[in-house]
């Protein structure tokens, strides 16, 4: 990696992050691995490809809402951003085709915790 | 009309049937007004209300209706789904109650990138300071912000700094304690993990300020994912200039190190964390001298918990005063805590000091499980204490707490119902007191034991009234003559819990009987004859065979087999089972 001025940093506008993409974000800070986010991980990573579905699937850290881990935050275009709880492969798989290829939220796994 | 998504929840808990048949009724609704493509209807698992009725929320315009009834499905559609007008007295204006500033980037960026934090706003703090800012600026913004230690003792972040700034050492170092060991407490944990360049970013201005190039990370080896990440973030900013020699331009140099703390809980109280870098054995000594004085390896030293270093770049950034907007008249800015216990979302929250119990448990824990009663809460973990359900109400804050008899700690915050024991909760905190002694003050290695007799001694029936005089007093003198935090705060959750529950104990020593029917000893099981249908149920469950009868005769409890454990009681479908 290149060594950082003071201008690559003052020059980022924080607004812009991520504006207009679309992704995918699993919870993986311990709480989340300890309920099965790295099984989560793996299943997005592999069934996206499987089904030729194209968006960026990251890691990230605890969101908070520890007691509805694996927490799976979904943002595609034309619809809110959404909060997934409790996670499982299954529920990974119709993530994938239902909210992203699809654009339908699924029933009974959005949590709106503050 | 644009493509509208509608959320359906029912806020009850008693009623989770309900939700089905608003479901049929909105369908309904908008297939009889052709709304079923441009509508997308959707039952979510939580709202963030709670016991407030049938609720939805419609999007993207954010509006919540609670409280609704059948006869409102078609008016919601009509007129806000429709026209998006609003309806007044359906609305509920839901205002988040927390306020995440230590946490923001948590959940956000990914932990793994140092790219994702610059694209986040990061290490701008650090530009800031080392282009525009002396030490001596960076303290008075501290001071303005009002910032105090996250630990637990809530000591001025100024002050520390300011002490260490000031003395005239060609070597100091700079600390992060990320020894978290209070039990049910992770906020350190999660916010290593999730955000770990805004810690680094934070101890990089403790250094620029205080005139150090050395820094520690203290981590416990218990936590071996928040090392992974704290060291990958070490080497992605070695790697970018932003840790090492001449950082920035700006002549400063710094770098960091991680230390790994090998599972002693008093490795938390700074001398001994400091005795523990050095590679001596992690016991305390007296203070003074403080660390700001002579600290590691006898030269000035600040140490910070992990929360304070990662509330630093927020608040250069923003301004001492726009920090200092946030909280009570003495402790500023938000607090996170690990809300754990009995309730029902149990998780870490961010909430603005000032904040009231009440609030954190029921509008962001959303109550209590099962809807019980909330007895109390226990603070500051096991140097906390009980503050009883009568003070729900008081805002959060150091000082409030600590009148209480608890404190602010480093943020566990543990919900106890009625089925709880503060015979049984004391005695277990206790004990892990007495466990992680380090043995080293003879008031804590023999007061901690002496405490613990007794409440074992009350808890198997064979407590007397002196008992309690002798808690206090063995207390007392743990709390005057402990070398060390540890032993000095061991015997607040006994303190406390005979302040407050002083009849519970009583109870105990005089009934021989334990309400909550957790101290076993003082449990009996007995199985109603009136009430029992001799379905036989009991004794399948019965761990220990201690369940004697047939299907014809009815079933009984042998006294002398049975292990108290309480299966047969939570089977029993027709509250057969008495416990007393």
């Amino acid at each position: 990696m290149k060594k950082l001025t003071k201008e690559d940093i003052l020059s980022v506008d924080p607004a812009k992050k991520d504006l207009g993409k679309s992704w995918i974000k699993v919870g993986m800070s311990t709480c989340g691995v300890a309920a099965g986010a790295d099984e989560v991980y793996a299943t997005l990573i592999d069934e996206a490809k499987k089904r030729n579905i194209e968006i960026d699937i990251r890691k990230c850290g605890c969101q908070g809402a520890c007691s509805v881990e694996p927490l799976v935050e979904v943002n595609v275009e034309g619809l809110p951003k959404v909060l997934y709880g409790r996670v499982t492969k299954d529920v990974a798989i119709t993530i994938l085709e239902r909210h992203v290829r699809n654009k339908k939220l699924l029933n009974d796994y959005i949590f709106e915790i503050n | 009309m644009e493509k509208k998504i509608i959320y359906l929840r029912d806020t009850d808990s008693a009623q989770q049937e309900r939700i089905n048949d608003f479901f049929t009724l909105f369908s309904n609704e908008l297939r009889d007004a052709n709304l079923v493509d441009l509508v997308q209807l959707v039952k979510i698992a939580d709202i963030g209300l709670y016991e407030k009725g049938v609720a939805v929320k419609i999007l993207p315009e954010n509006i919540v209706y609670s409280g609704i009834k059948n006869t409102d499905v078609k008016k919601i559609i009509e007129e806000t789904v429709k026209n998006n007008k609003i309806i007044k007295e359906l609305l509920y204006e839901k205002k988040s109650k927390q306020v995440r500033a230590v946490l923001k980037n948590c959940g956000y960026i990914d932990p793994e990138s140092m790219e994702d934090y610059i694209a986040a706003g990061g290490y701008k703090a650090l530009v800031k300071v080392l282009t525009e800012m002396k030490p001596e600026n960076v303290v008075d913004e501290l001071k303005k912000s009002g910032l105090r230690g996250r630990g637990g003792a809530g000591y001025p972040t100024w002050m520390k700094w300011n002490f260490a700034r000031g003395m005239n050492s060609p070597e100091k170092y700079v600390i992060c304690n990320g020894d978290e060991g209070d039990p049910g407490a992770y906020m350190d944990r999660s916010v290593l993990e999730g955000d770990p360049h805004s810690v680094l970013e934070g101890m990089i201005i403790a250094g620029y300020t205080i005139g150090s190039s050395k820094g520690f990370f203290y981590i416990r080896a218990e936590y071996p994912l928040a090392v992974e990440r704290v060291q990958k973030a070490i080497d992605q900013a070695i790697a970018a200039g932003l840790l090492g020699n001449n950082i920035l331009g700006s002549g400063f140099n710094f770098e960091l190190e991680i230390r790994l703390g090998a599972g002693a809980f008093v490795c938390g109280e700074e001398t001994a964390l400091i005795a523990s870098i050095e590679g001596k054995r992690g016991t305390p000594h007296p203070r003074p001298p403080y660390p700001s004085v002579k600290g590691l390896w006898e030269k000035p030293t600040i140490i910070n918990n992990v929360e304070t270093l990662a509330n630093i770049p927020a608040l250069i950034v923003g301004g001492g005063a726009k920090f200092a907007s946030i909280g009570t008249e003495k402790s500023k800015g938000t607090k996170v805590f690990a809300l754990t216990g009995k309730v029902k979302n149990s998780g870490l929250v961010e909430v603005p000091m000032g904040i009231t119990l009440r609030e954190i448990i029921f509008d962001i824990g959303g109550g209590i499980l099962n809807n019980r009663a909330i007895k109390a809460i226990q603070t500051g973990g096991p140097s906390g204490g009980v503050i009883p359900q009568e003070f729900l109400d008081t805002p959060v804050d150091y000082e409030n707490l600590g009148k209480l008899g608890s404190i602010m700690g480093s943020g566990g915050m543990i919900a106890i119902d009625e089925t709880d024991c503060l015979v049984d909760l004391a005695k277990f905190y206790l004990k892990f007191c007495v466990d992680e002694s380090c043995g080293k003050c003879a008031p804590c290695r023999l007061g901690g034991y002496q405490l613990l007799r007794i409440l074992e001694k009350i808890s198997e029936g064979n407590g007397e009234l002196e008992d309690l005089n002798r808690l206090k007093k063995i207390s007392y003198a743990m709390q005057k003559a402990s070398l060390c935090g540890l032993g000095q705060s061991a015997s607040n959750p006994v303190f406390s819990t005979i302040r407050y529950f002083e009849e519970e104990y009583k109870q105990h020593i005089v009934n021989k009987k334990c309400p909550a029917g957790k101290c076993k000893a003082l449990v009996y099981f007995k199985i109603l004859p009136q009430k029992c249908k001799k379905c036989g149920l009991c004794m399948k469950n019965c761990p220990s065979n201690a369940i004697l009868g047939s299907r014809e005769a009815g079933y009984v409890i042998d006294p002398q087999k049975c292990i108290k454990c309480g299966a047969c009681f939570d089977v029993c479908k027709f509250k057969a089972v008495m416990k007393e």
